[in-house]
């Protein structure tokens, strides 16, 4: 796992000795390189995990994940080339070593071993994130972005240190390989519903579940691209990761402890999607298809079958990858108009074709058409909720609907119509923006080939 | 001030608390705390103005106070032991008066008030030193009587210290009120953890301390006593800028800043003694003081050119030299990849 992680944190050094004409090439290319180094996790050959040592390991939930995030470090860079390029070139290396660093505690998070390792890093990549919302953010409502992030993470998360610790003085190691094979069911008592909670809640509030999730739109709006990117596709997969990981300790709580929560997530997607088709912030409305995404992993995680399992885990890389290439598309809009309302700048089709494709295949995949990786997640998770309960078919087949609509709503409202007479003197689009979208979209439609590799470990 | 007078206040004040750590008999040590008392008086009155005077007169007289219960502790534990050793206090009305002498003298809650008051009216050395080297003497003694400590009071007054250190920081503009109201904080962190495993306070106090004196030098480098005032380092030095930040969040406690790293331990104690509550509530509480942290960094860090600033500049005089400032800022962000080395202390 070095083999990914020191490269990772020389991409520190690499940006501050580069030249000026050199950082962006110079940081994209290395970061591709690595990125490469990881696809090589996937190749898991049993049902084991791959224990690179006794810190670090990789199993077949964390490899697609870790695939993902080495993959967008270089999408992020291609992505903020354009908003950084008037300032001065100090600023651009803060910035990239920013991003470096918050991939590097990404990297190690998602194969960390011991649990409080786990948590530091996990609190670790609060810090990065919030120095990216809060100094490149565009608006003066970013500061309270900043907090908002920090605070409702924190509130979560400490108890989640104090569960750890009392988990460990009961059963001695918080190694997460050892803890698989000691198992035992937990005791029913108030104390113990208690640690569920302590356990649970951190991971909720970064998913983000329904009631807590008032600190997303406001980060997602506020943050500049390369950070709305890496927190709609990596930061919201760390709860869903941690949920999937800890679960597995806190049986049998979680047959009862998981009701206020399910219905919290299903009644919140339908909520979210409802209400994305009244937005008229095109960042805002991504950012609350994005909880109303993540509802589903956390009902698909809470019900705990096998076939929900790989529904999660195929749906936090298909919800990774559209997300973050519907923030590219919308930072294209803002790049050009400088605003982020979708009827300014309608009626794109007819100045940029290119991008409308691009459009048109991300809203595709948003609304989980077949045979997209998406819809693998979408429908596992279906599937195995209707096994869980017959009547959740009603509401999930609303949220798919629902999801469906406002997909095209904001495609027919940006894409097609007529053009705003105000937009027609735009720059084209650039072949690195397109390059971005490819780059998106191609292993969105590989993975629908071979989806056997983000299916996880109930596979 | 003359030199040679600073010198010998200063080595007066290094030698009461030296008293203080190394005696063994009572009196020694209620002389030693005299000593520094009324030495420090001196360096307090540095800047001479009616407002160094009003702080300077709360200190001696909370301290005077605080020395007078200690001796009468110190004489009811020689009336009911016979002797002027310091060990394990026996009886329980010694060891409470002399509990609540010591917090007096730290400033912990409910004896807090004095701390930002004084701390306000003296100048940013005068308060370094105040804030960090005053509050070794108090802590040692508290180290050495710990095993008879009444563990009800001491952990009152840590949770309520936490408490208000949080919220009364809540409201502050002026620096050195708010690095009074984290040195309550702090305190607090410090005695909660006190009777079960004493030398995590002490390494608490180390960290406090390392981060305390990287907080005032950087203060004191750009001259800034207001938060308004501290805006301006971006067009100073920006440089600063970025330290500040840092060493801020690591005071806050975020991981993966060694800030984190005594908070971290003294959770992880108190949750092995069963006591699940009292950690979590206080570490909620400790978010508190990470929220005027990060306000603070708002307006010196993370909003610079082209957003305009709210100030008249300052007029600049000639860099001050901060001595000790690498090796201090690698010690208050960086260390707590050293935590498995604790082990060296079992």
């Amino acid at each position: 796992m070095l083999k990914i992680i020191i490269p990772t944190i020389m991409l520190m050094p690499l940006t501050w000795l580069s030249k000026k004409n050199m950082i962006w090439i110079n940081t994209t290319t290395y970061s591709l390189l690595i990125s490469l180094i990881s696809l090589s996790l996937l190749n898991q050959p049993n049902n084991n995990s791959l224990n690179f040592s006794l810190m670090f390991f990789s199993d077949p939930l964390s490899a697609p994940l870790l695939v993902l995030t080495t993959w967008l470090l270089p999408l992020m860079l291609m992505a903020s080339q354009h908003h950084l390029s008037k300032e001065p070139l100090i600023r651009k290396k803060l910035y990239i070593t920013m991003l470096a660093m918050l991939q590097t505690f990404l990297i190690m998070t998602f194969t960390a071993t011991e649990l409080i390792s786990f948590y530091i890093l996990f609190e670790a990549t609060l810090v990065p994130t919030l120095i990216i919302i809060t100094r490149w953010g565009n608006q003066t409502e970013r500061l309270n972005a900043g907090l908002y992030f920090l605070f409702y993470t924190l509130v979560g998360s400490l108890p989640l240190l104090v569960a750890l610790i009392s988990i460990q003085n009961l059963t001695g190691s918080l190694n997460f390989l050892l803890i698989q094979y000691w198992n035992q069911a937990l005791p029913d008592s108030w104390s113990n519903i208690f640690l569920w909670l302590a356990c649970m809640m951190a991971f909720m509030v970064k998913m983000p579940l329904y009631g807590l999730h008032l600190w997303l739109p406001k980060a997602h709006v506020e943050a500049p691209i390369a950070g709305s990117m890496v927190l709609a596709a990596i930061l919201l997969k760390l709860g869903g990761y941690g949920m999937l990981r800890i679960t597995m300790m806190l049986n049998p709580q979680t047959n009862f402890m998981a009701y206020p929560f399910l219905m919290l997530s299903l009644w919140g997607m339908i909520m979210t999607s409802s209400i994305c088709l009244r937005q008229t912030d095109l960042k805002s409305l991504i950012a609350y298809s994005s909880v109303s995404h993540m509802a589903l992993v956390i009902v698909a995680v809470l019900i705990q079958t096998p076939w929900s399992y790989m529904g999660a885990t195929a749906l936090m890389i298909a919800h990774g990858l559209t997300s973050s290439m519907l923030f590219c598309l919308a930072n294209s809009n803002y790049e050009r108009t400088h605003s982020r309302t979708m009827i300014l700048a309608r009626g794109l089709q007819t100045l940029l074709p290119l991008m409308a494709a691009w459009w048109l295949l991300a809203s595709l995949t948003n609304l989980a058409l077949p045979p997209s990786i998406n819809l693998i997640g979408e429908l596992f998770v279906v599937m195995s909720s209707f096994s869980w309960s017959n009547i959740t078919i009603i509401l999930m087949g609303a949220n798919i609907t629902i999801t469906a609509l406002y997909s095209l709503y904001m495609l027919i409202t940006t894409q097609r119509g007529k053009y705003t007479h105000h937009i027609n003197s735009i720059k084209p689009s650039f072949t690195r923006e397109n390059a971005l979208m490819a780059l998106h979209m191609t292993p969105l439609l590989l993975l629908s080939l071979n989806p056997k590799i983000i299916l996880g470990f109930t596979y | 001030m003359n030199p040679l007078i600073l010198t010998i206040i200063l080595m007066t004040v290094f030698l009461g608390t030296m008293i203080v750590m190394a005696s063994s008999h009572w009196l020694m040590i209620w002389i030693g705390f005299e000593m520094n008392l009324l030495a420090i008086i001196p360096i307090l009155m540095k800047k001479y103005s009616p407002r160094a005077m009003e702080a300077s007169t709360k200190y001696f007289l909370t301290q005077a106070t605080a020395s007078m219960l200690l001796m009468m502790a110190i004489i009811i534990n020689l009336m009911h032991s016979g002797q002027w050793t310091i060990t394990k206090v026996f009886n329980p009305t010694a060891s409470i008066i002399m509990t609540l002498a010591l917090a007096m003298k730290l400033g912990l809650t409910p004896f807090h008030f004095w701390v930002p008051e004084v701390t306000q009216g003296i100048s940013l050395t005068s308060g370094l030193i105040l804030l960090t080297w005053q509050k070794l003497a108090p802590m040692s003694i508290l180290y050495q009587i710990s095993p008879s400590i009444n563990l009800n009071i001491l952990l009152t007054m840590a949770v309520l210290s936490i408490l208000v250190g949080g919220w009364g920081g809540l409201n502050q503009t002026q620096l050195r009120k708010i690095m009074a109201y984290s040195s309550i904080a702090h305190m607090g962190w410090m005695t909660a953890i006190l009777v079960y495993n004493p030398t995590l306070t002490m390494l608490n106090m180390l960290i406090y301390i390392m981060m305390t004196l990287t907080m005032f030098m950087l203060f004191i480098h750009s001259s800034s006593t207001t938060t308004l005032s501290l805006s301006h380092t971006w067009n100073k030095a920006p440089l600063i800028t970025t330290l500040i930040l840092i060493t801020l969040l690591s005071m806050g406690g975020l991981p993966p800043l060694s800030g984190f790293m005594p908070k971290w331990m003294i959770i992880q104690e108190l949750t092995k003694n069963s006591s699940i509550i009292l950690p979590t509530l206080m570490a909620i509480m400790a978010l508190l003081n990470l929220y005027f942290y990060t306000r603070l960094t708002y307006s010196t860090s993370l909003t610079m050119f082209p957003s305009t600033n709210n100030m008249k500049m300052k007029w600049q005089f000639e860099t001050k030299q901060i001595t000790l400032l690498p090796p201090l800022i690698i010690a208050s962000s960086l260390l707590l990849p050293l935590t498995p080395m604790l082990s060296i202390l079992d």
